[in-house]
């Protein structure tokens, strides 16, 4: 009898906890990007607006690493430890991988329903639409990106002046720019030659050279390589290390010490991407700076930014959707734009910050001209370590710009074949 | 182990004789270890000095100037992001069990090893050596698998589990070398005294290998702390990670910043080294004693 009692007075207790618990709704939301970022703090924002919105839901934000993500995101999407909504790495080893793993949700009923059809283009669904077989490009939308990134040459407006010179608009002036540094006794360009700065000015380069065919295949893994545009790329690379341009000791440092030739006002340019502008905005106090894109026909090196995707196990996707949908607002694209973001859908009569409206606008441009290149590294795996080994070797001398190319064709050709 | 017990007199003949023999050379000595000593200071150095810059003083003149004024932001920016306190408190919780059950566990095993001559020992000691010298990254999924059969991912104790676990392989390969040569003489004594194994191990055994158990001890604090890869994937909640993976806040995707590295460099390393310097004189000791028994 009282072993019953007590069966029943535990029953209760279970019940009136599993209770509680049903209405108390929580909302698990993780992201990445560095608190000080525009993406951070713009997203900070635009959580307190989420939480007023929705005063009976318990909205838990944790501030994840992207070493964490990079390290552990299938395994933890696929436990019972997935949040309801987060941010995840764009690309075919990561957000296409866990799209064909069926880890996430599919937001193409939402891209519609939700309005996102109405500020979002094709071009920069790319790299939302994801195969069965995870590649990126074609498939249902698996993510949204909010925000966009791209490879610019960053300039010390106060060298550039003193110089007498302008901002180049064809890679000729580009050069003749150089000249002049060069012969006034600076070393114009910081370069990391053994990091990711290296194969963006390599890309940027062969893009002058590129037509939507030649990108479109290599993008897409769609012929072996034509290695015209590499090899004046890698030529142009080469000659810019023979005439003094780029730094002798520059082919063996790393991007933060590039940055930080340009940041101390030693070297006038420096060639990467927009996620340059937090840093540079807060912390160059002793110059003004802008912006220039490497002159192009048409391709830049840029791309949308990471996504936001639902995963299978989300509690609550029509709030990860209503999340989603408030970034895109033009209230909180405005606000990424002022707080110096590359924004997608930004009203740029209400944008007072001159970084970010210049960005956005920048993005708007390669975005509305379909001119999105995206990055060297993405059609083959493991062809970001293998471009910034051989960079380094074309930069030291130890590779010609023919044996560079061929390299660079056969690994290329290599993953073309086997795919 | 044996060898190097054989000449401590010798160590001693020659510090006291030193002094007659002073020359050129011990100031080449000297010179040496200041050199090495600098050597070993220098990122020490570099932590602090870049931790207490601001990011302006950084972007303007770089990693190896001195700082042009005092500046906390850095330090107090990660303290903050990180959650600093309760990263702490979760290693040293993490770190202090799996020492404690990783010692006890190699204790038990090297009794039966070294002592208790299990057939097939040296066997056993080769497969827990193996134990250790599998990469953690081949091992991370059947672990994850398993973490989450048993419902354990996203909790500590797996964690504490699996660190105990390997940490006590080499354990059990070092104490069981010590014991191999244990002086049978003793435990002779005790068991014609009337005393039964358990009582062998807890009253003739772990007084005289204490020294030993400490080092080991130690050493397993020491190596949990600055696990990384483990406890990234097992660990998901912010809440339940540990020093050495929020130490990943200061690396992006794209960009990092210097400052903030350095300081999260200063403040992860700060606890172990106040560690050591507690525990330096037992470390030391430890190493001498145990070598002789």
């Amino acid at each position: 009898m009282k072993l019953s009692t007590l069966a029943m007075a535990i029953g209760a207790m279970v019940l009136t906890s599993g209770m509680a618990h049903a209405q108390d709704k929580t909302f698990n939301i993780w992201w990445f990007e560095d608190a000080v970022s525009a993406q951070g703090i713009t997203w900070t924002k635009a959580l307190e607006e989420f939480k007023a919105n929705h005063p009976d839901v318990t909205v838990n934000f944790e501030q994840k690493t992207f070493a964490q993500l990079q390290a552990s995101g299938s395994m933890i999407l696929n436990s019972d430890q997935a949040p309801d909504v987060l941010e995840y790495n764009k690309g075919n080893a990561t957000a296409g991988l866990v799209a064909s793993q069926g880890l996430l949700q599919s937001l193409d009923d939402a891209y519609t329903a939700q309005g996102w059809d109405k500020i979002l283009n094709e071009g920069q669904l790319a790299l939302s639409r994801y195969s069965d077989v995870g590649v990126y490009g074609s498939g249902p939308i698996w993510g949204i990106s909010t925000y966009g990134e791209y490879v610019s040459a960053f300039y010390n407006i106060d060298m550039f002046e003193k110089a007498g010179l302008k901002v180049p608009t064809t890679l000729e002036e580009l050069t003749a720019d150089f000249e002049a540094f060069k012969a006034a006794g600076v070393t114009p360009l910081a370069l990391g030659g053994a990091d990711t700065s290296g194969q963006h000015v390599l890309a940027s380069l062969a893009y002058t050279k590129a037509d939507d065919t030649w990108v479109q295949n290599y993008q897409g893994l769609k012929a072996p390589l034509d290695t015209a545009p590499y090899l004046f790329a890698a030529q142009t690379m080469v000659d810019w290390v023979a005439k003094g341009y780029v730094s002798k000791d520059s082919t063996g440092i790393k991007d933060p010490d590039a940055a930080l030739q340009f940041t101390s006002g030693k070297a006038p340019i420096y060639i990467s991407g927009t996620w340059n502008l937090g840093n540079f905005s807060s912390s160059i106090k002793d110059f003004k700076w802008g912006q220039f894109l490497v002159p192009t026909p048409k391709y830049s090196v840029g791309s949308t930014g990471n996504l936001w995707v639902v995963p299978k196990g989300s509690k609550n996707p029509d709030l990860a959707q209503e999340w989603i949908s408030l970034l895109l607002s033009p209230k909180y694209q405005t606000e990424q734009a002022n707080n110096g973001g590359v924004s997608i859908a930004a009203d740029a009569a209400t944008v007072t910050n001159p970084v970010g409206q210049n960005a956005s606008a920048v993005f708007k441009e390669i975005a509305d001209k379909q001119g999105l290149g995206f990055y060297p590294d993405w059609p083959v795996p493991g062809f970001y370590d293998v471009l910034i080994q051989k960079v380094a070797g074309l930069l030291q001398g130890t590779l010609t710009p023919d044996q560079f190319v061929g390299e660079l064709k056969t690994t290329y050709d290599d993953a073309q074949a086997n795919q | 182990m044996a060898d190097a017990i054989l000449n401590p007199g010798d160590a001693i003949d020659e510090a006291a004789y030193g002094p007659r023999k002073r020359g050129a050379g011990r100031w080449v000595v000297l010179a040496i270890l200041t050199l090495l000593l600098l050597l070993v200071l220098f990122p020490f150095f570099l932590a602090l000095s870049n931790s207490i810059k601001s990011t302006v003083d950084y972007a303007a003149n770089g990693p190896l100037s001195l700082p042009t004024s005092v500046d906390f932001t850095a330090l107090k920016k990660f303290w903050d992001v990180a959650d600093f306190g309760r990263k702490l408190l979760n290693s040293a919780i993490i770190s202090l069990v799996v020492a404690v059950f990783g010692v006890l566990i190699s204790l038990l095993n090297a009794y039966a090893i070294g002592i208790g001559k299990v057939r097939g020992s040296r066997v056993i000691l080769v497969v827990l050596l193996i134990g250790i010298m599998v990469p953690q990254e081949s091992i991370v999924y059947p672990l994850y698998y398993m973490a989450k059969a048993t419902g354990l991912y996203d909790t500590q104790l797996s964690v504490i589990i699996i660190f105990a676990v390997l940490q006590s392989a080499f354990g059990t390969y070092l104490l069981s070398s010590v014991l191999g040569s244990f002086p049978k003489e003793i435990i002779e004594a005790a068991e014609m005294d009337g005393a039964n194994r358990w009582q062998i191990l807890w009253q003739v055994v772990v007084p005289v290998l204490r020294p030993s158990l400490m080092v080991v001890g130690t050493f397993f604090f020491i190596w949990t702390w600055n696990e990384f890869l483990i406890p990234l994937v097992m660990l998901v909640s912010n809440n339940n990670q540990t020093v050495s993976v929020a130490m990943g806040l200061t690396r992006g995707q794209n960009m990092s910043d210097p400052t903030l590295q350095a300081a999260a460099s200063l403040l992860g390393m700060a606890p172990t080294l106040i560690f050591f310097l507690i525990f330096q004189r037992t470390l030391t000791r430890g190493v001498v004693v145990g070598a002789v028994k």
